[in-house]
């Protein structure tokens, strides 16, 4: 036997062998089948590799958000209530707070056994009473967002009429219907239809929400329908917001009734400073009547927001 | 005649097989062919003729010449050791091994459903006095100077003082007469409480940190997957343990 020689067992063996050998480039082949779906599924790409974990709102305004799928979970309702909680009454009547596992703002819910969008439900029993309450989001609601910031007064209480620009799905609409209660009226005004859809959704529910789907550029438009209001909240993420605001006032808010604004500083202009944004936008409602009272941003929860409150027409002063 | 003879020996044909290695030879291994020793012969001479190389190389070395190495490099007991500068890590192992290991897709599966998990914890926790969020900002608007320095906060919200800091709630003095809290009030079930809420904004928190790290992996595997393509394309930014590398593609119309 000649050295270096190593025996084999066989011939194929050596031909699978050098197969194995070029398997490093046998995937190239199943490359092209893969491509089609990645495609698609990427989306931004580069862009913001930053984004991390709170991205939530991303899908803007016109998405209806989280509606329907979840909502199979609701039969539960929470966590065998008994005394797994602490329900606080909040400063602004009609709102809560809930310790217990979970740390979240809620209010009473209206329609007992019926999520929303999906948020969870929460029940504690008082004795023979049972009463049922809903998480309200943060993350989700420039007014839960103000609220949880201490945020003075939101004038929306038990009994208020409201009217809602911006309604969008109804998230917020369906928790501001559940602080004014069955005496109190949400009339609540969204442009796009799709979001109008769920909307109408909500109101079929809750009969303290009058849905108009409308631009609410245009309150000519639906003045037959609407009477005058105790305060006006306003989501809208229009750059004319503080126009739209005033001339809805004009038109629905009574005297001495109030207005409270959220303002995303990127839809007003975006190369601004927030800070400086905001404040331009006081100077506008001051020059409507509108007269600003306290000012609050939204962090931890929105990024270069600011809620703004203040009084319509205010009474005049009097002197001492 | 010739042609019938000449089909006549085709059906008679036999296939030939290689011969092998005879019985009583078997203690030798399989029978080395012509090709067999071609590879065995030409793995030795490249072997030899490197070594050869090498020797001559060797021998012709000239002590006295100059390298930078020399004075770039330490002396450790009398032998220069080259130091290894640190490059920056640009993917971490445990980003390397999941990369190799797992398709971009079930990646993104997985970064999705922790995604909807995250959404729905945030859902129920909403940071209450978490104590490191960031600070917002509060203004109010008063008339004149003289309402700016007389200004209390407490009496300003109506609260008790010691509400202030409070932010989430600052019950109102009204509120705080009339009303009261429900549901469990019995210290100790308060503190088991407050123990598993701790838990659950772990969890949330723990959930964040996976979300992103999955989604910088998915980008690094897409980038990859990218690269094969055969466009032109220019490095714009280097990866990094946290972003993928960012290339720009030339404009391509797509048909």
């Amino acid at each position: 036997m000649k050295p270096g020689f190593s025996p084999r067992m066989d011939r194929g063996g050596r031909g699978g062998g050098r197969g194995g050998g070029r398997g490093g480039f046998g995937d190239r082949g199943g490359r092209g089948g893969f491509r089609g779906g990645f495609r698609g599924g990427r989306g931004g790409g580069f862009q913001s590799p930053d984004g991390g974990g709170f991205r939530g709102r991303g899908g803007g305004r016109g998405t209806p958000r989280g509606r329907g799928g979840r909502g199979g979970r609701g039969g539960r309702g929470g966590f065998g209530g008994g005394k797994k909680v602490l329900i606080e009454p909040h400063r602004h009547e009609g709102v809560f707070i809930c310790r217990g596992k979970e740390d979240a703002l809620v209010t009473k819910n209206m329609v007992v056994g019926e999520s929303v969008y999906g948020e969870k439900r929460i029940s504690v029993e008082e004795g023979e009473t049972k009463i049922e309450y809903r998480a309200w989001n943060p993350f989700r609601s420039k007014l839960a967002a103000a609220i949880l910031g201490g945020v003075d007064q939101i004038h929306i209480k038990p009994g208020a009429k409201v009217m809602y620009l911006g309604a969008a799905s109804g998230t917020t609409v369906s928790h501001v219907s559940d602080i004014v209660g069955p005496e109190g009226l949400v009339y609540a005004v969204e442009f796009s239809h799709r979001s109008g859809r769920d909307l109408l959704n909500v109101a079929k529910k809750r009969t303290n929400i009058i849905p108009i789907i409308e631009d609410a550029r245009h309150p000519h438009k639906y003045r037959m329908l609407v009477g005058m209001v105790d305060v006006i909240f306003a989501d809208v993420a229009q750059p004319d917001q503080t126009r739209i605001v005033a001339l809805n006032a004009h038109n629905f808010l009574k005297n001495g009734g109030h207005f409270v604004i959220s303002i995303k500083a990127n839809c007003i202009d975006s190369t601004a400073a927030p800070e400086a944004v905001f404040a331009s936008e006081v100077k506008k409602m001051s020059a409507e009547n509108m007269k600003p009272q306290e000012q609050l941003t939204l962090e931890p929860y929105e990024r270069d927001h600011a809620v703004v409150v203040g009084i319509y027409r205010p009474p005049p002063k009097q002197k001492k | 005649n010739m042609s019938s003879f000449r089909k006549a020996l085709k059906s008679r044909q036999k296939n030939h097989h290689e011969r092998s290695q005879p019985g009583f030879r078997k203690q030798l291994g399989l029978l080395e062919k012509k090709k067999d020793y071609k590879l065995r012969a030409d793995d030795y001479h490249k072997k030899q003729n490197t070594l050869a190389a090498l020797r001559k190389k060797a021998l012709e070395k000239n002590p006295d010449e100059f390298y930078f190495k020399m004075i770039s490099s330490p002396l450790q007991d009398g032998v220069h050791v080259i130091k290894k500068t640190k490059e920056v890590e640009e993917v971490t192992e445990e980003q390397k091994k999941m990369m190799r290991t797992q398709d971009i897709n079930y990646v993104e599966m997985k970064r999705v459903a922790e995604v909807k998990k995250i959404e729905r914890l945030k859902g129920e926790l909403h940071l209450l006095d978490a104590e490191s969020k960031p600070k917002n900002k509060h203004t109010f608007f008063v008339d004149s100077k003289k309402e700016v320095h007389s200004f209390n906060l407490a009496d300003h919200l109506n609260t008790a003082p010691e509400l202030v800091d409070r932010v989430y709630n600052r019950p109102t003095l009204e509120t705080l007469e009339t009303k009261r809290i429900q549901g469990a009030v019995d210290p100790r079930a308060l503190g088991k409480l407050a123990k598993q809420r701790k838990h659950q904004y772990k969890i949330l928190s723990q959930r964040i940190d996976r979300e992103k790290k999955m989604f910088v992996i998915s980008q690094k595997i897409q980038t990859r997957k990218d690269l094969q393509d055969k466009c032109k394309k220019v490095k714009v930014k280097k990866e990094t343990t946290s972003t993928s590398a960012i290339y720009k593609f030339e404009a391509k119309r797509k048909r």
